[in-house]
């Protein structure tokens, strides 16, 4: 999809000069372009845009104050500053606005599109997924507490909408002047969503402060509730997510307690309650998966082989740990944080 | 409809992906300069496969890299990466590409998909 850069600048001369400088990249991005401030805020809420490229000084909302309104009303809109006029106070200024870069006039325009492709190319820095439901990746953003900014488009309604997260944490949503909580509930009603994310969080403020989860469930509800789905089914979905777990494995070989009891207690430690751990043992019969392994591992030329999580379809997965020993066996709750777990074992936090 | 690999190929730190056939044939293979010295067809992949029977998904974790393995109807897809590669992306990826493998085989054959090897 083509990328709208607004451009920013009470100068006629210049806008079209540089829209027309631009016009060759116009397979990466189109430009719109605005004589001021006031003009840019309209364009920014007709919207979608990508990227603002702001002149400084303008009548009636000067950069600066255009700077701001982004920041307030469109944090994932990256700002680049030009100016004819600057000063170092100036630009360090703008950068503690909220700009992403700042460019002095004159400048070649090869300069400036170079700046804004690559600002762009970072909307998608940490990739892009087309065609899944909204509960799906937040599974992506739990599980490895990103802190990112994730623009999402719902493939019906072609709606566009924005989600700013910290740490795993969903700090706040925008979409078509909504914001917080609301916009939150209006995105993950949607059922299928292509989305890029940004591996940065321009928002700083928390205004939603909820659980995900129930944000999620909230917003089924509203769903089902517009679609006159009656209350009934709607608490059968919410048992259904909040399904406790079920997990059950043995085995009747040998294991050494003293080790496995030590990884039990360290993950427990570790992950509070929350591990999903369910049973550690040692297990003959994984012996050959983790040989094979061994052996795909010399071939890609891998190193040693420290640890691997097996799905196997029905009931618990399993992390294996090669060992001197029979291999050990960790079952754990197909829901619990298993790259958490991976990542405490990897880390040798725990030597077997 | 061809199977959609660059949103993966393009994810940070993500060397390389293969897709295998049930019984062992490298149906397709493409890895990242840094790690085009891999050859698949020096190995006999039968063993692998059979010893990972069963198994619907598989991380598989070594000093310097990391192997990610799904099953599906089409075949075995096997992504190589590195320990930066943001593995759930990676997972949830996978899980937008194998309808399309498992389509493949359902029609004519997931080897219509890919390039025959020289």
């Amino acid at each position: 999809m083509i990328k709208n850069v607004l451009i920013v600048d009470d100068d006629q001369e210049m806008l079209l000069s540089v829209k027309e400088g631009l016009e060759k990249y116009d397979e990466s991005f189109s430009a719109v372009i605005a004589g001021d401030g006031d003009i840019a805020v309209e364009k920014l809420r007709q919207g979608p845009i990508s990227l603002v490229v702001t002149d400084l000084k303008m009548p009636r909302m000067n950069g600066f104050s255009l700077l701001a309104h982004i920041m307030e009303h469109y944090p994932d809109i990256p700002v680049i500053i030009i100016t004819a006029y600057s000063t170092p106070e100036m630009e360090k200024q703008a950068l503690l606005g909220g700009a992403v870069g700042y460019i002095e006039k004159p400048f070649m325009i090869e300069d400036l599109a170079r700046k804004i492709a690559s600002t762009l190319r970072k909307e998608s820095e940490g990739g892009t997924l087309h065609g899944i439901s909204s509960g799906t990746f937040l599974q992506l953003i739990e599980m490895e507490q990103k802190t990112c900014t994730i623009r999402v488009v719902d493939r019906e309604s072609e709606k566009k909408g924005v989600l700013f997260f910290m740490d795993g944490e969903l700090l706040d949503a925008r979409v078509n002047g909504l914001s917080g909580v609301e916009a939150a509930y209006d995105i993950f009603s949607w059922d299928e969503v292509n989305l890029s994310i940004q591996n940065t969080c321009q928002q700083k403020e928390n205004r939603i402060d909820g659980d995900l989860q129930a944000i999620l469930l909230e917003a089924m509800r509203r769903k089902d509730e517009s679609k006159g789905v009656p209350e009934d089914e709607d608490e059968t979905r919410t048992v259904e997510l909040l399904d406790p777990l079920d997990v059950s494995e043995s085995t009747d070989e040998p294991w050494s307690e003293e080790s496995v009891e030590r990884i039990r207690k360290k993950l427990n430690q570790a992950l509070d309650q929350r591990s999903g751990v369910d049973d550690v043992y040692r297990d003959r019969s994984w012996e050959e998966l983790i040989r094979q392994v061994e052996v795909v591992g010399n071939l890609f030329n891998a190193g040693p082989f420290r640890v691997g999580y097996v799905d196997r379809r029905s009931g618990a997965d399993l992390i294996l740990l090669p060992g001197s020993d029979a291999p050990t066996v960790i079952s754990v709750n197909p829901r619990g944080p298993k790259d958490r777990i991976l990542q405490i074992l990897v880390d040798r936090e725990i030597s077997v | 409809m061809e199977p959609n690999f660059d949103d993966i190929l393009d994810l940070e730190d993500v060397r390389g992906i293969a897709v295998l056939s049930k019984d062992g044939q490298i149906l397709f293979q493409k890895f990242s300069t840094a790690a085009n010295t891999v050859k698949l067809e020096t190995k006999n992949w039968s063993a692998f496969l059979q010893a990972l029977e069963g198994i619907r998904e598989a991380d598989f974790i070594f000093e310097s890299s990391r192997l990610y393995v799904r099953d599906s109807t089409g075949g075995y897809l096997l992504v190589l990466m590195g320990q930066f590669a943001p593995i759930a992306m990676v997972r949830l990826n996978c899980d937008i590409l194998l309808p399309t493998l498992k389509q493949a085989h359902a029609t004519k054959g997931l080897a219509r998909f890919f390039k025959r090897k020289r």
